[in-house]
């Protein structure tokens, strides 16, 4: 049973892993999307 | 929006899946002593068949993706095809390990290179790292994508393959649990578990699928306004 236990254990701490990489990518991109938005707001208006 | 959505299903999904486990660990009845070599260790077949049945999941969007890029030159296609691949790999992986550690504990070994299932299994599980980290290495274009979509349509022949496998050749891996005429042995409480499996792993692996599609995205808007930038 106790092999058991860690393979159980260590699949979930596996697929929480691979979840918290895909939250942490798409939080990454999306401020990442954001900050060069923002410079092309700031870019615009001094061009004008 | 669909932020939202892929987050909730995504993370209902893991609970569903913890749920399950600890209800394969602590509730569900233990199986008959003659008929395995170790009975304890059936138990993680709550955790190898949703998790296989997830991955014929996501290697069918793969197919359908790969279809709609090479065929309608669809964007969507091809976000399905990214996400497909990725879902497949870590559902792919996901089976094949827990497999191996039933192997290890039933049969003395942990893969047999005469098992068919085992076999086409292992092939798609490579197949969805091939175009995983094939797309990361390679730049995105469309001959790129071609080339990534065809692996995708073709390689598709070894879901069904692998499907049927056990039925026509059953060699080592177990024959089907359900649907499978009177070789089926699962009773009530085994099949509750095992469906509040099924349908976390598919909730779980849906949202990765629909967070995936969106990062891809991202990573497409990010590229163009970059690009556009470039020429300024």
């Amino acid at each position: 049973m106790t092999y058991l236990a860690v393979a159980y254990l260590g699949m979930l701490i596996a697929i929480g892993l691979w979840t918290w990489t895909v939250f942490s990518r798409s939080n990454d991109l999306e401020q990442r999307l954001q900050a060069v938005e923002r410079s092309i707001d700031t870019i615009e208006p001094e061009q004008e | 929006m669909t932020k939202r959505l892929a987050e909730t299903i995504l993370l209902l999904g893991f609970i569903g899946i913890g749920t399950t486990l600890g209800l394969a660990f602590l509730k569900a009845p233990s199986v008959s002593i003659n008929a395995f070599e170790s009975p304890e260790a059936q138990r993680i077949f709550y955790w190898h068949v949703p998790a296989a049945w997830a991955a014929f999941i996501a290697f069918g969007f793969l197919f359908v993706g790969s279809a709609l890029w090479f065929f309608k030159r669809s964007d969507l296609g091809w976000r399905m095809h990214v996400a497909g691949a990725e879902a497949g790999l870590a559902t792919g992986l996901m089976t094949v390990w827990s497999g191996m550690v039933w192997g290890s504990a039933e049969w003395g070994v942990p893969w047999d290179w005469t098992d068919v299932r085992l076999n086409t299994f292992g092939l798609l599980t490579f197949l969805a790292m091939f175009l995983v980290l094939g797309r990361q290495s390679q730049p995105d274009g469309v001959e790129t994508r071609d080339t990534f979509s065809t692996f995708g349509l073709f390689g598709f022949v070894l879901v069904p393959v692998t499907y049927v496998a056990t039925r026509l050749w059953q060699i080592r891996h177990p024959g089907p649990v359900i649907g499978g005429g009177d070789s089926g042995s699962l009773n009530g409480e085994m099949a509750l578990i095992l469906l509040l499996g099924a349908i976390s792993f598919t909730l779980f692996i849906v949202g990765h699928m629909l967070m995936s599609m969106r990062i891809t995205s991202l990573e497409q808007r990010l590229e163009s306004i970059q690009e556009a930038m470039d020429k300024v």
